[in-house]
């Protein structure tokens, strides 16, 4: 029995890396330009979709190869969001950027409606049986994606502290106002937070509809759990977005094994409205900024 | 602002005057063909246009074309409600084909019914679409017969306890009542009962739930994009059990989405023989509109629904919808279509034996 | 003739439900995405109380009642939360009312929804029923309008707003801020319990699909489109939005493109809203305009 709750607890962790790595982005976008950003779930949506395009007839590109065009596109679409949007709204209060931002989503949605249709669409991997580890089942997919998800935050981590772009960052997601005084080059700043916005949502889309299959919908689906993950850590911070995503992850898979799965989603909701009752910041407690 | 309301209003009747050209025969329908339901209505929505085709290509009816104005209802109730509004009150249609979806459908039938419109229905199968009122009917038979049905197979191939999954919506739930009254009152035993929610990517947590209980056969009444991800799922966990379903997961699309973890599933449907000339027919019709398309989900309930209203039409004395109500009654009467017998009883239900399917090597067939 | 009915009584629905909401987003800078949690227990409510007997007037008071103390419930310990967080946590009330909804089966029907919802005698069930229930709709729109507008034009309405431009000023004004939202959302909450009653007796059918993020989503854009924090702009954006939708069935296309019109009606849709937000995103009337025609 021990083998079935450890198997939930991979599951959950396995759920829990894809919700942050969408979580890592709108937390980025939140802690810079203080905005929720719903168009956020269309980023993880037309990555899925923008790879399938290229790895299918008539571009028909292996997978590996098919991922960089659909990212390159992605990471387009999202420096379009700030730069048609966003950017002309920044002075805006809060109330519009927010509406734009469920119009973008809506535009964008739609958008993949119209070129692929609403049917669902899969990448046909060839499929196996998990690796088995004693009781434990997991899959390639599952590995790459824990996997991914590890390198992305890695990456992000290095990128923060080690250079000076990530340090430029942190200084405009702490004053924004101030930083721009202070010299820092703001456009470079705003196109990194889009760019690794874009990339994270648009990886972790693609490693969704590999491990799944792809629908319109399935963005919007899993932005929910993705905002919860971020208030959770801590709006705008990013390392509260993954811990975030981990802890929603597993407790909502765990949940399973005690109560009807009707209340999955209900257990994990719960647990975000109680958990913002006794620490309304948070885990982390931090007032904000990308940390 | 009052300027606005009665410039929308002018705009509206302006439109709608221009709408309906002398000489067509119209009838409507209530289509989704946006929201959740989407990934169906396409393929209706091409079946229903398949038999129009057919049927203005024969000389329409009584030498005028025959139409259909499709209306989107989001795939929601309210959509729905108002749709079918439109259609009867500008449109003016006698007839209209009712959206998928049992919630929805019940959510237009008192309407169709206060204003006697006959209300056809291709896919709903909820068992209280019987009562609801004389001017509806469904091609397509309720799920009292299939509940009957899934529990019959399971019996017979002698398994006496199961795990039940079923998705959690009015289609999903409504077959599930029917199957555990059926089953156990056979003496057979659920060991496990668990609904799953729609439209969800990751099913693993259900299906470890599943897998300890340790079933040897698992009822699983879905649909197609939750079945398939299910079963791809299931076998990338190593759980080998016999999966027993309903129609709606009866797809090509689902061995297309998930492989040979679809190879040995066994179901029931509302059977028809594929042999008969009308299926043969249709099959090739299809092909020719629609090539390299498969057959959709209920695309032949549809195409029986629009040739059925056609033979309605044609043999009305007029176009009023009790007329077509009457002839309607008629021209079923022993009316054998793509999907067999379509005599509508006193509730406006057809009947339907239940035969089994199966995948077999990456193909489904009747399971014998 | 008909149908005219229908959307106007769609629409003055949707008014009523826009007005509640307004008076937190819009007076009181409250972010609730949850709000169609309210809608939706003032429509069950309505709804299982009638079909287990109770006079329906009755049934509609109790109904608005529970939403009302349902607004409470929200309101006492979310509104701690500072406003994304407070956002968030609506939305997931939400989410958790609907699971209710979709779950619990014995009350609810679960996802078979609740069919046959009566509708008082004296306006009937027929198409002859419209013109009545349009009477009844208009005449709570009204009330909705009106005891909205006296609320927000006496000195509790300009504390709300002291409190959406800043919440510090009013408590140093000595308010308690914590009270007034509170009063806020649970007068909001109780006329969107309104819009649901009469949305459940008048469809007569009600599922748990109906209350989803969408229809939140939808209202958002009725205040926002029609001018946040005014008197008329929920009832203008309602109207606009709920003909708008309709307007576009009237568009002729041939039946084979039928499948790219939606898509492309959602795109223009979701650009429409990005474009307001960017050239005008006071909404069609602007609250300084409101408030010269209320001083006037």
């Amino acid at each position: 029995m021990t083998g079935y709750y450890t198997q939930l607890i991979v599951n959950g962790i396995v759920a829990g890396s894809i919700y942050a790595l969408f979580a890592v982005g709108l937390a980025m976008v939140y802690g810079v330009f203080k905005f929720i950003n719903f168009s956020h779930g269309e980023l993880i949506t037309w990555g899925g979709y923008l790879a399938l395009m290229f790895s299918s007839p008539p571009i028909a590109l292996p997978l590996y190869l098919a991922v960089i065009p659909a990212l390159l596109l992605t990471v387009g679409i999202g420096l379009a969001q700030d730069c048609f949007v966003f950017r002309p709204l920044r002075q805006s209060n809060p109330i519009s950027i927010l509406i734009a931002s469920i119009g973008l989503s809506y535009l964008l949605r739609n958008g993949i409606r119209l070129f692929w249709g609403s049917d669902l669409q899969s990448f046909n991997l060839p499929l196996s049986t998990g690796i088995i580890f004693g009781d434990i089942y997991i899959t390639r997919i599952q590995i790459l994606m824990v996997l991914s998800a590890l390198l992305f935050f890695s990456i992000l981590y290095f990128l923060l502290t080690r250079t000076l772009l990530g340090k430029s960052l942190r200084a405009v997601s702490d004053n924004i106002e101030l930083s721009s005084i202070m010299g820092i080059n703001m456009r470079k700043v705003t196109w990194t937070i889009w760019i690794l916005a874009s990339v994270f949502a648009g990886s972790g889309g693609i490693l969704l509809a590999l491990d799944t299959s792809l629908d319109p919908m399935m963005g919007m689906n899993s932005l929910i759990k993705a905002f919860a993950a971020v208030l959770l850590g801590g709006a705008g911070n990013i390392w509260g977005a993954l811990v975030g995503g981990l802890f929603i992850g597993i407790t909502e898979n765990l949940s399973v094994a005690f109560i009807s799965p009707d209340y999955k989603d209900f257990i994990s909701y719960g647990l975000i409205f109680i958990l913002l009752l006794i620490k309304p910041r948070g885990f982390f407690g931090i007032a904000g900024g990308v940390r | 602002m009052k300027k606005f309301v009665f410039s929308t209003i002018a705009i509206l009747f302006l439109i709608s005057a221009g709408r309906v050209t002398a000489g067509d025969i119209s009838v409507g329908s209530v289509t989704p063909l946006t929201g959740k339901l989407a990934v169906y209505g396409e393929g209706f929505q091409q079946a229903m246009l398949l038999a129009a085709d057919e049927i203005n290509a024969a000389g329409g009816i009584k030498g005028n074309s025959f139409k259909i104005v499709f209306e989107d209802n989001n795939s929601t109730s309210k959509g729905s409600v108002s749709a079918i509004r439109k259609l009867i009150t500008i449109d003016k249609l006698p007839l209209i084909f009712g959206p998928a979806s049992s919630s929805n459908f019940l959510a237009v039938c008192p309407i169709a019914e206060d204003n006697k419109i006959v209300l056809l229905a291709a896919e709903s199968a909820a068992a209280s679409i019987s009562k609801c009122g004389s001017y509806v009917f469904r091609v397509f038979p309720s799920d009292l017969l299939q509940g009957v049905g899934v529990a019959e197979l399971t019996k017979s191939l002698g398994y006496k306890e199961v795990v039940l999954t079923y998705v959690n919506n009015d289609w999903g739930v409504g077959l599930a009542e029917v199957f555990k009254t059926e089953f156990t009152a056979a003496g057979g035993k659920i060991i496990d009962e668990l609904p799953h929610a729609e439209g969800k990517t990751d099913y693993r947590s259900e299906i470890l739930r599943m897998k300890s209980q340790h079933p040897k056969a698992i009822v699983n009444l879905t649909y197609i994009k939750e079945g398939a991800t299910i079963l791809k799922q299931a076998y990338e966990m190593g759980l080998k059990v016999q999966w027993l379903m309903g129609s709606a997961s009866k797809s090509a699309k689902l061995i297309d989405l998930a492989g040979k973890a679809s190879e040995g599933v066994i179901g029931t449907y509302p059977t028809f023989s594929q042999e008969t000339p009308q299926y043969k027919s249709f099959k090739a019709a299809w092909e020719k509109k629609y090539p390299g398309k498969k057959t959709p989900v209920f695309g032949e309930y549809n195409y029986d629904m629009v040739k059925l209203t056609a033979l309605a039409l044609e043999s009305a004395s007029s176009n009023s919808s009790d007329d077509i109500r009457e002839a309607l009654l008629k021209v079923s009467k022993g009316y054998i279509g793509t999907t067999g017998d379509k005599s509508f009883d006193e509730n406006g239900d057809v009947n339907a034996s239940y035969g089994q399917w199966t995948i077999k090597d990456g193909k489904i067939s009747d399971y014998k | 003739m008909d149908y005219l009915y229908h959307i106007l009584i769609i629409a003055l629905i949707y008014s009523i439900f826009a007005q509640s909401l307004n008076l937190e987003l819009g007076f009181t800078g409250l972010y609730n995405f949850g709000h169609i949690a309210f809608f939706g227990i003032g429509a069950y409510a309505s709804a299982l109380l009638s079909l287990s007997g109770v006079p329906i007037p009755v049934a509609a008071l109790i109904a608005i009642g529970l939403a009302g103390i349902a607004g409470a419930f929200l309101a006492l310990p979310t509104l701690r939360l500072s406003g994304d967080y407070f956002g968030i946590a609506t939305l997931v009330f939400a989410e958790m009312v609907h699971l209710l909804f979709l779950n619990e089966r014995d009350i609810t029907r679960g996802p078979m929804g609740l069919p046959n919802i009566p509708r008082p005698d004296w306006i009937g069930t027929g198409v002859t029923s419209l013109p009545l229930l349009l009477a009844v709709v208009f005449f709570a729109a009204a009330v909705t309008f009106i005891l909205l507008r006296i609320i927000t034009n006496s000195p509790f309405g300009r504390s709300l707003k002291v409190i959406r431009e800043d919440e510090f000023v009013a408590q140093a004004l000595g308010k308690n801020t914590f009270l007034i939202k509170t009063k806020a959302i649970v007068t909001g909450s109780a006329f969107a319990g309104l819009a649901g009653v009469l949305w459940a007796h008048y469809i007569t059918y009600i599922s748990p699909s109906d209350f989803t993020l969408q229809e939140t989503i939808l209202v958002l854009l009725c205040i926002v489109l029609g001018g946040k924090g005014t008197h008329w702009g929920p009832v203008i954006g309602a109207f606009s939005i709920i003909f708008f939708a309709e307007f576009i069935r009237f568009i002729p296309i041939p039946s084979e493109y039928t499948r790219f019109v939606a898509p492309l009606q959602g795109m223009i849709y979701g650009f429409i809203l990005v474009i307001m937000m960017l050239k005008r995103p006071q909404g069609l009337i602007s609250e300084s305009r409101g408030q010269r025609t209320t001083n006037a």
